[in-house]
């Protein structure tokens, strides 16, 4: 199976090669656009026979020649399919709609973590290829057992006493096992708020559940990375 | 954005098409001369229908006043038998009649007199003669022209300037009466007439000339003012106003209304400078800690002290990030330039599910959150501001509530707005703190807080047209009010004037 190619489109050299290693590490190819033309033109080629093909595009909103929000409609126009995720600097979230309204898929503002961003581009893309795991009923995560259909989480054999937020919390960290996620991801996903605390509420959520999974004098499943956020240790 | 409307206003007086005052003056000649010429074209085509209609009205007169005597006449000469008197009486009678004329009376036989009246015999002799001059030439200029009996003609006598109406009448023995009159006279009339609108004319095309001109210029001149403030105007200097705006006519109004636009342009430059300050001072001391952060973990001796430095700088940073978006918040709603995404929600619903992700922080520290958690209070606001707003207001309590203390938030739902009441019977606000409650950067000695939660929360209330208040409970602990229209058009009309 080939790889996926996200074009990046970002005006910036440093965020440019940053996000050009970042997706090389995450096993992505990519195809780098520094301004709104070369961006309409990799987009044009994609559609074309014998194309380059783009599964996904990255883009910065605040590009040096046009705004981006016209550079998506433009790049549909071209022929585009790949959904778009939009990476802005502006917080408004009248800005944040209006870019999803006019084609963008997702967006992230700046400044972003880039565990965060992966997250984000892979649920864009997948959403669009398969959505297998979507539909699995129940997720393993070495000895972690969720039933999705009975809500029943299991550790081995034991069946966890989880609330319902629990379970959700649970069940995300399962679908992301192996993968770090933020707090802002957390909080995003399983209470569907986009906030950013002041104090450690996430760290409590968390701390509640690894008491509940965790057995004592084990190596921890549920690991901290402090800056950064969490990961569900799938080996 | 300033230098460039700088550059272009420069940029254009360089081209210097012309001076702003030479454009007031000709301007105000082309309006003077322009109105000018039109009151005068006027004023010419109403006279030329006046007197048009005038001449006409005198002539019809003396024709009816010649026909009326000319019968008076010619029936006195018929009934007057012929003889020695006849020619003393008809001589009486058209004596009084040209008496009669009112204008122009001269004396008897003055060749100045205005009627004259001629009889010839049947052969076309001059028979009776009344009038001025020699009857001869009067009869030789009869004779030169036709006649219709009673319809009036215009006859130009030789030696007199002025034509004369004359009026025929043929008696049955074929005698011819004549009777005629000066249109000397009407001529005067007329021409009188048309000095005085000449004079009249001239003298109020002048005047008129000359006010609209003065007016004009006057009123081009308080233009001029308005043109020469805004040429003042340039990234330095936004102070420069239009002079003495009294008055309520158009102009005035463009002063005062461009008065007011400066103030407003003025007053957005000055939040922006302050906006700029306060995130310089909120950004600052928090970036210094990164960095601080960042310059142990280069010289950190083990890798372990390294990361912990390094995790630290980049928590430091993500709330770095989160205070300049609350910070860029609180500005823009106070300079009134919030942009607000409402929807409707459940007010309840949305304190309740941020209590739920609060509930192991607030348990943690043993505090009883006592969340109203019946009924409904629908409210047309931005959801993710109302979020961040909630956030706001749980991380104080996590924060400065003392172990063991009880929170309670409650919901009423009044005539056209929304309460919501928030309570705790921790130790209250310091009164240092109570004074300044939602100004920015302004917290307890002991808060580890950036002091922007209250101030963004104020900001939220305000942006939506509401109100908060926060005080000390008699027993102890604090109390916020807020008070949110339950109605957009309401919200938004407050928060425009707000």
């Amino acid at each position: 199976m080939r790889q996926m190619r996200i074009l990046v489109v970002e005006d910036e050299a440093t965020n440019r090669d940053f996000l050009r290693r970042s997706l090389e590490d995450n096993g992505y190819e990519t195809t780098l656009a520094s301004t709104a033309q070369e961006a309409e033109e990799a987009a044009k080629s994609s559609a074309l026979e014998g194309g380059v093909a783009i599964d996904g595009v990255i883009l910065d909103l605040m590009l040096p020649d046009g705004d981006g929000i016209s550079l998506i409609r433009r790049m549909k126009a071209a022929g585009l399919s790949a959904p778009v995720l939009i990476l802005s600097a502006k917080r408004s979230v009248d800005e944040r709609v209006f870019g999803l309204e006019t084609g963008g898929d997702d967006y992230l503002t700046k400044p972003y973590a880039i565990a965060e961003l992966m997250a984000r581009l892979r649920n864009m893309v997948r959403r669009t290829e398969t959505h297998a795991q979507e539909q699995k009923t129940v997720l393993r995560v070495q000895d972690i057992t969720l039933d999705l259909l009975r809500r029943e989480a299991r550790r081995g054999e034991q069946v966890l006493e989880l609330t319902t937020r629990e379970f959700s919390l649970l069940e995300f960290l399962c679908r992301n096992a192996g993968r770090m996620v933020t707090r802002s991801m957390i909080l995003d996903q399983v209470w569907g708020m986009r906030i950013e605390p002041e104090t450690n509420v996430v760290d409590v959520h968390i701390y509640r559940l690894r008491n509940k999974m965790e057995r004592r004098g084990e190596r921890p499943l549920l690991r901290t990375i402090r800056g950064m956020g969490y990961v569900l240790q799938d080996r | 954005m300033f230098s460039k409307t700088g550059e272009s206003w420069t940029g254009d007086s360089r081209n210097g098409e012309r001076k702003p005052g030479e454009r007031g003056i000709t301007a105000a000649w082309r309006i003077s001369l322009g109105s000018t010429v039109v009151f005068a074209l006027g004023t010419t085509v109403a006279f030329l229908l006046l007197h048009h209609y005038v001449s006409r009205e005198i002539q019809r007169r003396s024709d009816a006043w010649l026909t009326g005597e000319v019968s008076v006449l010619s029936d006195v000469a018929e009934r007057t038998p012929r003889g020695a008197l006849y020619d003393r009486i008809v001589d009486e009678i058209a004596e009084l009649a040209t008496k009669e004329v009112p204008v122009g009376r001269g004396p008897v036989g003055d060749p100045t007199r205005a009627v004259f009246f001629l009889e010839t015999d049947a052969q076309d002799a001059l028979k009776l003669w009344v009038g001025p001059g020699s009857g001869r030439i009067f009869l030789q200029a009869i004779r030169r022209s036709r006649f219709t009996p009673e319809q009036p003609v215009n006859l130009p006598i030789a030696q007199f300037p002025a034509p004369y109406r004359v009026v025929q009448y043929i008696a049955d023995d074929g005698s011819r009466i004549y009777l005629g009159m000066s249109e000397r006279n009407d001529r005067q009339v007329l021409w009188r007439m048309r000095a005085y609108f000449l004079g009249i004319f001239l003298a109020i095309v002048l005047l008129g000339f000359a006010i609209t001109f003065v007016a004009s210029r006057q009123l081009l001149r308080r233009v001029q003012r308005i043109t020469e403030t805004a040429a003042r105007i340039d990234e330095d200097n936004l102070q420069s106003r239009v002079p003495g705006t009294g008055g309520s006519d158009e102009v005035a109004q463009l002063a005062a209304t461009m008065n007011r636009m400066l103030d407003r342009i003025s007053g957005a430059v000055q939040q922006l400078h302050a906006m700029s300050d306060s995130l310089a001072h909120d950004l600052r001391s928090p970036i210094t800690a990164v960095r601080g952060k960042l310059e142990l973990a280069l010289m950190a001796e083990s890798r372990e002290m390294c990361e912990e430095n390094v995790a630290s700088a980049l928590e430091r940073l993500d709330r770095v990030s989160n205070l300049l978006t609350t910070s860029l918040d609180v500005s823009e709603a106070k300079a009134g330039a919030l942009r607000l995404h409402r929807t409707r929600f459940n007010l309840i619903e949305l304190v309740q599910s941020m209590t739920e992700l609060y509930e192991p922080s607030l348990l943690e520290r043993r505090i009883t959150a006592h969340v109203q958690d019946h009924g409904e209070i629908v409210l047309e606001a931005d959801a993710a501001l109302f979020h961040r707003m909630v956030v706001n207001l749980l991380d104080n309590a996590v924060r400065h509530l003392p172990e063991g203390s009880s929170l309670w938030i409650e919901f009423d739902q009044k005539a056209d707005w929304v309460e919501i009441r928030m309570e705790d019977d921790g130790p209250g606000y310091p009164p240092e703190v109570l004074a300044r409650l939602f100004e920015k950067h302004v917290k307890g000695d002991a808060s580890q807080g950036h002091g922007l939660g209250l101030a963004f929360v104020h900001a939220v209330v305000a942006a939506h047209g509401g109100a908060i208040r926060g005080s000390n409970r008699e027993g102890g602990g604090t109390q916020l009010i807020l008070e949110i229209p339950a109605h957009t058009e309401r919200s938004a009309s407050m928060a425009t004037t707000g």
